[in-house]
């Protein structure tokens, strides 16, 4: 039944955007910052988990724990050199400094693990049987657990007071610092919190797909295609919009092959633009 | 005075470059086409990114896109390579006016991420629809045995484009291109046609990248779709943009000639770590010169501050009694 499969293997794969997604658009929410090196550093995550696990010869569960407190760390020395040093400055400057954060790190990536691709086959192997189908079980579980941080922090936002905190810098930075709100920390902490996220992205994808320096580039441009269609800002939006894009791409590459599958994902976001600019479940943020 | 040596400047300039290709050896002229080619492409992104403001991180697609247009119609009808080159500008605008329209209702940013995609994409239906394109294998063309007219066609090329930057500089259009960029909003209650200058200015962005696509196609005698969606080709523009100086008339200029030179020794020398340091000089321009080399001139007094006309007229308007 391949309705099933592709089903089933688009929502699995949608799971790992949704993540991409919500880290994205939480950085952006705070600081109104699009992190172009976000993938980039998804794909390094994903590369020094298979080092760990292969190279150094340690448990997976290492990785689970080393890497994206790595992955925060170097979250907070960007924040440090270079986004905190252009605050203020027009929207075009930190779009080209991630930008170009982004092609040092792929070059970067492609020097240190060579441009070839990589993988874990030996972690999380195995398959089981879901609605007549059999599902590899590193994508169940990469799945599972990206649905399962993408709901966590929202719920982070939505209910804990770090998160008010954090959508108070979004929807009103002066009142956010009348209200006795360190905007700084909040901005310090949301960015380190995405690039975890993108981090522990990393380690899931690890198992679950092939992966090489260009994987981040790759996987981004499908992340701002399911921001753009999810409607940006909108932390339900991008999850719906995730395993939508997820569905499409994989029936799309089931039809007319991977490399055209991909890019029907790109058309649907023009339509989307077209007929419905702020997004599915937007409500059009304002810049 | 400081007219007549701006004259006396832009008089050497172009004889000079009427007489290199007369003395000067091929690997000169060679390295004078991908230099102006670069120019070109910086003078564009110029357009959009510079006085528009909008991070255009998509050029490379429409030089691609020229770059087949112009290939195929050599490859398969043998049409002449400088009609080529029209036509595959003709064919880059003719695909920017309805993405224009559909990007271009995103504001800054998510414009940015909207185009972020574009040429690989674009790559990806090259390799794709290999019944048309030949796909990985690429397209051979029959090289071009002197490499002089080229030359001078780009050359005439670069020459409008700083032209025609200059007047846009010295213009209300340039203006109101500015005050989109300043404040969108702002520029809109004040009656600009902000999108329709937009999409006009996004598709005068695409017509000469397509077209020297077309011609670096004719140049390098081949095109496959990573040759053709080259990601340096984007960031080196973007690079050189910036590092001369976004939305002036010679900041373009400044920075493809001073990148060109780095990017001739670190490419000879170095190739695996030159998108890194491209990358590198755009993060430096960033945090210490963000608007510029050329700013940095007109501070210094070396360069004549931009907009002459604007300024005589204020400086008359503020004589009269």
């Amino acid at each position: 039944m391949p309705i099933t499969e592709l089903l089933l293997g688009g929502i699995l794969l949608g799971g790992v955007y949704a993540l991409m997604a919500c880290g994205l658009n939480l950085i952006f929410g705070v600081m109104r910052v699009i992190n172009f090196a976000h993938g980039d550093i998804l794909a390094v995550a994903a590369l020094s988990t298979v080092s760990i696990v292969v190279g150094f010869k340690l448990p997976f569960w290492v990785a689970i724990v080393v890497v994206p407190l790595a992955s925060a760390a170097l979250g907070v020395l960007i924040y440090v050199a270079i986004l905190r040093r252009i605050e203020g400055a027009p929207m075009i400057m930190s779009l080209l400094a991630t930008y170009a954060l982004s092609t040092i790190v792929v070059n970067i990536a492609i020097l240190i693990w060579g441009g070839g691709y990589s993988g874990l086959p030996g972690v999380l192997g195995g398959a089981v049987r879901l609605f007549g189908v059999n599902v590899s079980i590193s994508r169940l579980v990469s799945f599972a657990c990206a649905l399962a941080i993408s709901l966590a922090v929202w719920w982070i936002l939505e209910y804990t007071r770090f998160g008010r905190a954090v959508r108070s810098v979004s929807q009103a930075p002066e009142l956010a610092v009348i209200s006795g709100i360190s905007v700084e920390r909040v901005r310090v902490a949301t960015f380190a919190l995405g690039t975890a996220m993108a981090g522990l992205a990393g380690v899931l994808v690890a198992p679950a797909f092939a992966i090489d320096p260009q994987l981040g580039s790759r996987f981004i441009i499908k992340a701002f295609a399911v921001i753009i269609v999810g409607g940006m800002g909108s932390y339900p939006g991008a999850i719906l919009a995730a395993l939508l894009l997820g569905v499409i791409e994989v029936m799309g590459s089931y039809l007319s092959g991977a490399v055209l599958g991909s890019a029907y994902l790109y058309l649907l976001m023009l339509g989307v633009l077209l007929i419905r600019p702020r997004g599915l479940l937007g409500t059009g943020i304002r810049i | 005075m400081r007219n007549r040596g701006a004259l006396a400047i832009v008089g050497a300039a172009g004889i000079a470059a009427l007489v290199l290709p007369l003395l000067g050896s091929d690997y000169a002229i060679s390295f004078s086409i991908q230099l102006l080619i670069f120019l070109i492409l910086a003078y564009s992104w110029n357009l959009i990114g510079g006085y528009t403001g909008y991070t255009h991180f998509g050029q490379v697609g429409f030089f691609g896109i020229g770059a087949y247009v112009g290939s195929l119609l050599i490859f398969h009808w043998g049409v002449p390579w400088y009609l080529a080159a029209a036509m595959a500008g003709f064919a880059g605008a003719a695909v920017a006016v309805p993405l224009g329209g559909a990007m271009l209702r995103l504001k800054g940013p998510f414009f940015a991420i909207g185009m972020f995609g574009l040429a690989r994409v674009l790559e990806a239906f090259a390799l794709g629809f290999d019944s048309i394109t030949q796909g990985g294998t690429g397209i051979y063309l029959k090289p071009l045995g002197d490499l002089r007219p080229l030359y001078y066609v780009v050359a005439a090329v670069a020459a409008i484009m700083v032209l025609l930057t200059w007047r846009l500089d010295n213009s209300r259009l340039g203006l109101k291109l500015l005050a989109i960029r300043e404040d969108e909003s702002a520029a809109e209650s004040l009656g600009i046609p902000t999108t329709r200058l937009k999409i006009g200015t996004f598709v005068a962005s695409a017509v000469a990248p397509a077209a020297m696509g077309a011609l670096y196609a004719v140049y390098l005698g081949f095109i496959d779709p990573p040759t053709a969606f080259a990601p340096n080709i984007e960031l080196t523009t973007i690079a050189m943009v910036l590092l001369g100086g976004m939305g002036t008339v010679l900041g373009p200029l400044v920075g493809a000639v001073a990148l060109s030179v780095v990017n001739e020794v670190l490419w000879a020398n170095y190739p695996q770590i030159y998108l890194a340091s491209v990358g590198v000089i755009i993060l430096l321009a960033v945090l210490f010169t963000p608007r510029g080399l050329v700013n940095l001139g007109i501070r210094g007094g070396w360069l004549p501050a931009g907009r002459p006309l604007f300024r005589r007229l204020a400086q008359r308007a503020g004589q009269t009694p």
